[in-house]
């Protein structure tokens, strides 16, 4: 799941500053199930948009943001993007690069992009995959210490670590802490003790 | 002809090092004058990389300065600024101002320091780096490219000193393997664990050097207690630190018992006196170290 926030408000109204009959595309998939681009906070951009005084010529969730086929499949759920002078994107940046890729007026992003993570038990967890290219996630018992090492460490951990806790967010733990002990419980230390070259990984 | 610090680390010498951290600005005066107080009592100064993610002059500037001066130094080269093109040409150039000895560390985040939205780099690791060092000095670059005169650096590595953190000792082991020629630590306060530490580290055989800082106040350890990484200063230091009406002179009387104790564990010490220089002699002479004569 790409992982994306919704701007503050204020940043959208600037951004809309001098722009009117807008239409509003949401995505039914991360950023629905993160809400901040489903169909509830869309129908609320709406609002808030018009009592600001935008006129919303409508608005469409289509399933993914990113996978939209053509501008026509926009016009096929909602006739009224015919009549848009501007988009608002509430989704990812891959969605909001797609959208712009297939109609003609200027488009907005209402989110900033942030990670590839995932939810999971009701919690969001960000940053799981630094999406490399070269997965060796196996190797580290299914935590990645590229995406969630903010050292992106392979090697082992910089030391830097106070009471377990990162260096850089000390609510975090630190994950070459979560990596060993799993690796230890599961009695594969020595998965670890591999050297990892500069020369073996394609990054 | 004077002793290099690559012949006195082969020797049986009890080695010490110091710290020199580059200045805010362009003047050098301070730094001539931090190494000025310790010259021919130290065998080494570490000159720090842009320490804590604090933008300074670079070591590299301030390494060839100490090297005019006639001092010997270990230059620190951190992988948080520079991907592998940079920290290879910058290996290339510090061994052609004379630099012969470098000590590698991951560094800390740029979130730390004084520019928190710095894009940290991290493109290669320590035990990477240290790996690619072992090839430049074979004659090749990490690419497999030929390398003309290359060079012949003397290399550290650093390490904390709970051998209780199993991650870190992997990864000491790693750095081990690569070659390395000795090692720096953290502070050291407590004897009894920097033993543990060194028994646990018996098998691998390259030179340990331990790290002490004076203590100035109880308010300081117990700070360092909380926020420095690998420090653990014991109660009862803290105790005769909170208990003395010279704090002072009483942080510099337990920085030289832990050189007195480590001289029996260890083959030196590595002084980070924090900004007071002057203090080392005094320091050296309580633990009862003479090295002026020999060198």
């Amino acid at each position: 799941m790409i992982i994306s926030s919704a701007k503050p408000f204020e940043e959208v109204i600037e951004l809309l500053k001098d722009k009117d009959d807008i239409f509003v595309v949401g995505c039914n998939a991360c950023a629905a199930k993160l809400h901040v681009g489903g169909e509830p906070e869309v129908l609320e951009m709406c609002k808030r948009l018009e009592d600001e005084g935008k006129n919303i010529v409508g608005w469409v969730i289509p399933s993914a943001a990113c996978s939209v086929a053509s501008f026509d499949s926009l016009v096929e759920k909602n006739t009224a993007i015919n009549d848009a002078k501007t988009i608002l994107v509430m989704a990812c940046g891959s969605g909001v690069s797609i959208i712009s890729g297939i109609v003609d007026v200027p488009v907005y992003p209402s989110n900033n992009t942030e990670s590839l993570g995932g939810r999971s038990q009701g919690e969001v967890i960000p940053e799981l995959c630094a999406m490399c290219g070269d997965c060796k996630i196996y190797y580290f018992g299914g935590i990645c210490p590229k995406g969630q090492c903010p050292k992106r460490l392979l090697n082992g951990p910089c030391g830097g670590a106070v009471e377990g806790k990162c260096e850089v967010d000390p609510e975090k733990d630190c994950a070459w802490e979560l990596i060993f002990n799993k690796m230890e419980k599961k009695g594969r230390l020595d998965l670890l003790e591999k050297v990892w070259t500069v020369e073996e990984l394609s990054e | 002809m004077s002793l290099t610090f690559k012949d006195k680390l082969k020797s049986k010498d009890f080695l010490i090092t110091s710290e020199i951290s580059p200045p805010k600005g362009t003047d050098l005066k301070e730094v001539i004058e931090d190494a000025e107080h310790i010259r021919e009592l130290v065998d080494a100064l570490n000159v720090t990389d842009n320490q804590r993610a604090v933008m300074r002059m670079s070591p590299l500037a301030v390494s060839r300065t100490l090297l005019d001066a006639g001092h010997e130094v270990i230059m620190q080269l951190t992988c948080r600024d520079r991907n592998r093109l940079a920290l290879q040409s910058d290996l290339l150039g510090a061994y052609a101002m004379g630099i012969r000895n470098i000590c590698v560390m991951t560094g800390d985040h740029t979130t730390k320091g004084d520019h928190p939205k710095t894009k940290p780099v991290y493109d290669l690791d320590s035990v990477q780096l240290l790996s690619i060092i072992k090839k430049i000095k074979k004659g090749y670059d990490l690419a497999g490219n030929r390398i003309d005169n290359p060079p012949d650096f003397l290399v550290g590595a650093v390490s904390n000193i709970d051998q209780s953190k199993s991650a870190q000792m992997m990864k000491l082991r790693k750095k081990a393997k690569t070659g390395i020629d000795f090692i720096q630590t953290q502070a050291v306060y407590d004897i009894g664990k920097f033993e543990v530490f060194m028994e646990s580290i018996s098998d691998i055989e390259v030179p340990v050097i331990a790290g002490v800082i004076p203590l100035k106040s109880a308010k300081m350890a117990r700070f360092m207690n909380r926020n420095i990484p690998g420090i653990n200063v014991p109660d009862d230091i803290i105790d005769t630190m909170e208990n003395t009406e010279k704090p002072l002179d009483e942080g510099m009387s337990v920085c030289a018992q832990t050189i007195t104790e480590l001289k029996k564990l260890c083959r030196g010490t590595h002084m980070m006196p924090i900004g007071k220089h002057n203090n080392i002699p005094k320091i050296l002479e309580m633990a009862d170290i003479r090295k002026k004569d020999q060198c």
